[in-house]
């Protein structure tokens, strides 16, 4: 005891050098804390957070949206635009290489997406590139005869199977990340560790799990110039550990994800600013239109004039959320709050019980309401309660709760178990399309038996619509269907939260609604 | 002792066969508990983003649509034949998972046993000198609370103490020494020693500590009360009476002769305690972000990765019997009365 005594003190006499930020090597480095995880590396291999942040800051895309901005800007195109709905050509910047010195050119463009549609891993995201794949055979999809053609090396055509606008936006997204085709194998992926790209840092280690270590690419060639040399990424299992590390300043950056009680807890942190820029997560309640009551539209109009956005991001989320009235969130071209137009900002509940008594309905309406209690974030159940006090508080519904882990939810929603039940959604690109094809075509992802031949319709015609007026009115359109069908009732958006020490600049302007965390734009002073 | 010698051989033949058999059952029951669990390594992936067709073709390509039989013997051909495979949710070969991993939990679990018997053998000790006094209270009723206490909130509570102090309270090391320490043995506190890294040691020292303690104190709470209770019953014997008549100090009856009888059983009580402190580094692990092999197995229980989930179980079980295994043959050479 004597000798553990004796080493415990010797150890405290070295100082408190083992966490904090006095800890980096050079002034030039930070750390970012994050409990999102990485799946994989290589750009076929994932659908996560964890993987797609690392990836943009890795490899290039054609085309890249800017910090606070929702329109794709050149990265590794000059140029990338549509000759037509279903034709995209780009143009190459000359000159371009991988971290390896490769070269960057269009036959490696090719490559990246015929490898990620041809390995088809059931983590990635290859079914974003569903407009360039043949799918004829499931066993073996490939990349569609004359997809992508490639006239010269700097020069990519896109012949998409379907005419489709959001494709430019894929191209934006980390599905779409250039590899090397001399580095990266057609069938297979790359090992994480040894992934190369062509964008502004390159990977130097990567400790499955606890870290990524990233340092500036000397030979990138792009508007993302890094301005720091050395990044690393520290993964957490955990909130609690993450919220004591950027509390205590052993890490500089936590970004996702902390509870609201932490956010605001640490708001009185006097040695870190709790920044918040605007978010495109959504969460939402789903109505299952298979079940008595869901498939009544009185009564799922009925509970949209009752619900109570404000008390729900009051009372569930301590106000770290926005109510939202539309499907599309906030900023996105087209986006109108259908919902608030239709059913009012606050409750209206006399105007729900003369819908019920117009549609002969007898009240009060049993429903159950579904949520499931970790997947979403502890603060959902506090919401599930909250619809439920409000739609009993109307006294025209009997609204009970019930949950499962998110395993066993996805299966009991669709199998009718719940009338109403909560989702939440991230977009994969930023485009209104991504809050409409997913959700309303022929009973959404989730498939709730909601199926509009007038709204297929039109999702097919602002898929092909080029002209960025027109669209924004088929979208509205689609926006005023959904209100007045009520096959889903939005209820907030979130924000964009990092917490950062006092001396980190640039994290304000990174956090929108892409929730790509840029590296590049990021710096600590001294 | 010559019948003692060929019985402990066979016993030795005997346990490490039976290991084969144990295995099988163990990984036959994760198997079957992970599938009867809901969901699986696609649902947890991607699902709420993708529809009933899309989460189809993904179960086809990762194999998981084959008949439940067809995946079992798959998988029992490749652990017969060592080829562990591959973790689903994100590609990691599994032997590489647990060399990764398995310094981590080994140096956490080494340095918990550590303090244990650092806190545990001496206070033990001492409450069985001071058999029914206030220290004698005191020392049990702790023995208890840390024993009782559950691991998560201990050291959420030590963090809350600690952090303010500027002492690390998460993760194995720095990311620098992380980044700048290469890895050789796969056991981080050894390679800081080895790399001539100035500070990497100390370092990695410095972040043992929190989570050593935290499971250390845990331990301890089983070895006061086993070392307190062999100690009253040693003080009971005939020869510790023949020593005070023939005029021994107190002191030296306690510690030439009763205490080291009342150490034997706890040998066989710290290979017991493997598998208590294996399920303890779990949640030492998760609460102090620490990379071992613990927070990996709740990582790919949360994914539903079944590949990963049984091949980390079998690792752990296998451990755990090798650890009985050599307390057995500890036990034997040090103690002539035991017999198999």
């Amino acid at each position: 005891m004597a000798s553990t005594g004796a080493l415990v003190l010797s150890l405290a006499a070295c100082g408190s050098s083992g966490g904090g930020t006095g800890n980096n090597a050079s002034g030039s480095s930070w750390i970012l804390g994050t409990t999102e995880t990485v799946t994989a590396m290589d750009p076929a291999g994932s659908y996560d957070f964890g993987s797609w942040n690392l990836q943009y800051n890795i490899f290039q895309q054609l085309m890249v949206v800017p910090a606070g901005e929702t329109q794709p800007a050149p990265d590794a195109a000059q140029s990338c635009d549509y000759d037509n709905p279903k034709q995209i050509t780009c143009k190459l910047r000359p000159g371009l290489e991988f971290s390896n010195g490769d070269k960057l050119t269009s036959s490696d463009v090719k490559f990246s997406f015929e490898r990620n549609i041809a390995i088809a891993d059931p983590n990635g995201s290859s079914v974003l590139l569903g407009s360039i794949t043949d799918s004829s055979n499931p066993d073996k999809p490939k990349l569609a005869d004359g997809a992508i053609e490639t006239p010269d090396d700097t020069t990519v055509i896109f012949h998409l199977n379907k005419p489709d606008t959001t494709f430019m936006k894929v191209l934006t997204s980390a599905t779409s990340s250039i590899v090397d085709e001399d580095v990266f194998p057609a069938d297979k992926e790359l090992p994480d560790a040894k992934v190369i790209g062509s964008g502004p840092y390159k990977l130097a280690q990567y400790k499955a799990g606890e870290q990524a270590v990233l340092e500036a690419n000397p030979k990138y060639q792009g508007d993302r110039k890094a301005k720091t040399d050395r990044v690393f990424v520290q993964y957490f299992s955990d909130p609690a550990p993450l919220k004591a590390a950027i509390d205590s300043g052993q890490i500089d950056i936590a970004w996702r994800t902390l509870s609201p009680t932490d956010l605001n807890d640490l708001e009185g942190n006097s040695d870190v600013n709790v920044l918040k820029g605007q978010g495109s997560e959504f969460r939402y309640w789903v109505w299952q239109l298979g079940t008595k009551v869901g498939k009544q539209k009185a009564i799922r109009q009925a509970a949209a004039y009752i619900i109570d956005r404000d008390a729900i991001a009051k009372n569930a989320y301590d106000g770290t959320v926005k109510p939202t009235y539309s499907i599309v969130p906030p900023g996105f071209a087209g986006q109108k709050d259908s919902f608030k137009e239709k059913y009012g900002a606050t409750p209206d509940v006399a105007k729900a019980k003369q819908l019920l008594k117009q549609a002969g309905i007898k009240t009060p309406i049993k429903i159950r309401l579904g949520y499931t209690p970790t997947h979403y974030g502890p603060n959902t159940v506090d919401e599930a309660n909250e619809l439920k006090s409000e739609l009993n508080g109307s006294g025209l519904f009997q609204a009970t709760t019930d949950d499962a882990e998110w395993e066993r939810y996805q299966t009991l929603y669709k199998q009718n178990a719940y009338d109403l039940f909560i989702l939440g959604w991230y977009p994969d690109f930023l485009d209104a399309d991504n809050y409409l094809t997913p959700f309303i075509r022929d009973g959404g992802f989730y498939g709730n038996n909601y199926s509009n031949p007038k709204v297929n319709a039109l999702l097919d015609k602002e898929l092909g619509e080029t002209d960025s007026a027109k669209r924004d009115k088929i979208i509205e359109q689609l926006q005023d269907i959904v209100a007045d069908d009520v096959p889903l009732i939005p209820s907030w958006n979130g924000q964009n939260v990092a917490v950062a020490g006092k001396d980190i600049q640039g994290v304000e302007q990174t956090l929108d609604p892409t929730y790509i965390f840029r590296f590049w734009m990021i710096s600590k002073k001294g | 002792m010559a019948a003692a010698k060929g019985s402990l051989p066979r016993y030795i033949v005997q346990r490490v066969l039976l290991i084969i058999p144990m295995i099988w059952v163990l990984l036959t029951l994760v198997f079957l508990l992970l599938r009867v669990a809901p969901g699986d390594p696609v649902s947890a992936a991607v699902g709420g983003k993708l529809d009933a067709q899309a989460m189809a073709a993904a179960r086809h390509q990762a194999g998981l649509d084959r008949p439940m039989i067809v995946q079992y013997l798959d998988y029992i051909k490749g652990v017969g034949t060592l080829h562990f495979g591959k973790t689903i949710s994100d590609n990691r070969p599994i032997l590489d998972v647990i060399r990764d991993n398995g310094g981590a939990t080994l140096t956490l679990t080494l340095g918990a046993f550590i303090f244990a018997l650092a806190i545990g053998i001496p206070l033990g000790l001492l409450a069985g000198r001071r058999r029914d006094t206030v220290t004698d209270a005191v020392i049990r009723i702790f023995g208890v609370v840390s024993y009782a206490a559950p691991i998560f909130w201990t050291g959420l509570l030590a963090v809350i103490l600690i952090a303010p102090l500027g002492w690390p309270t998460y993760d194995i090391a720095s990311p620098e020494t992380k980044f700048l320490v290469p890895a050789h043995t796969h056991i981080l506190l050894v390679d800081a020693l080895i790399s001539g890294q100035p500070g990497a040691f100390t370092d990695v020292l410095q972040h043992h500590l929190l989570p050593c303690v935290t499971l250390g104190l845990l331990l301890s709470g089983v070895f006061i009360r086993l070392v307190r209770v062999n100690l009253l019953q040693s003080l009971k014997g005939d020869y510790v009476e023949a020593a005070r008549a023939r005029g021994i100090p107190e002191r030296l009856v306690i510690r030439r002769h009763a205490f080291r009888n009342a150490l034997v059983p706890v040998i066989t009580v710290i290979g017991l305690q493997v598998a208590l402190t294996m399920s303890g580094a779990v949640l030492t692990e998760r609460t102090f972000n620490w990379p071992g092999l613990g927070n990996q197995l709740v990582k790919y229980i949360d994914a539903r990765d079944y590949t990963a989930v049984q091949g980390l179980v079998t690792f752990f079980a296998i451990v755990v019997v090798i650890v009985s295994v050599l307390v057995d043959i500890i036990n034997a050479i040090i103690d002539p009365r035991v017999r198999y």
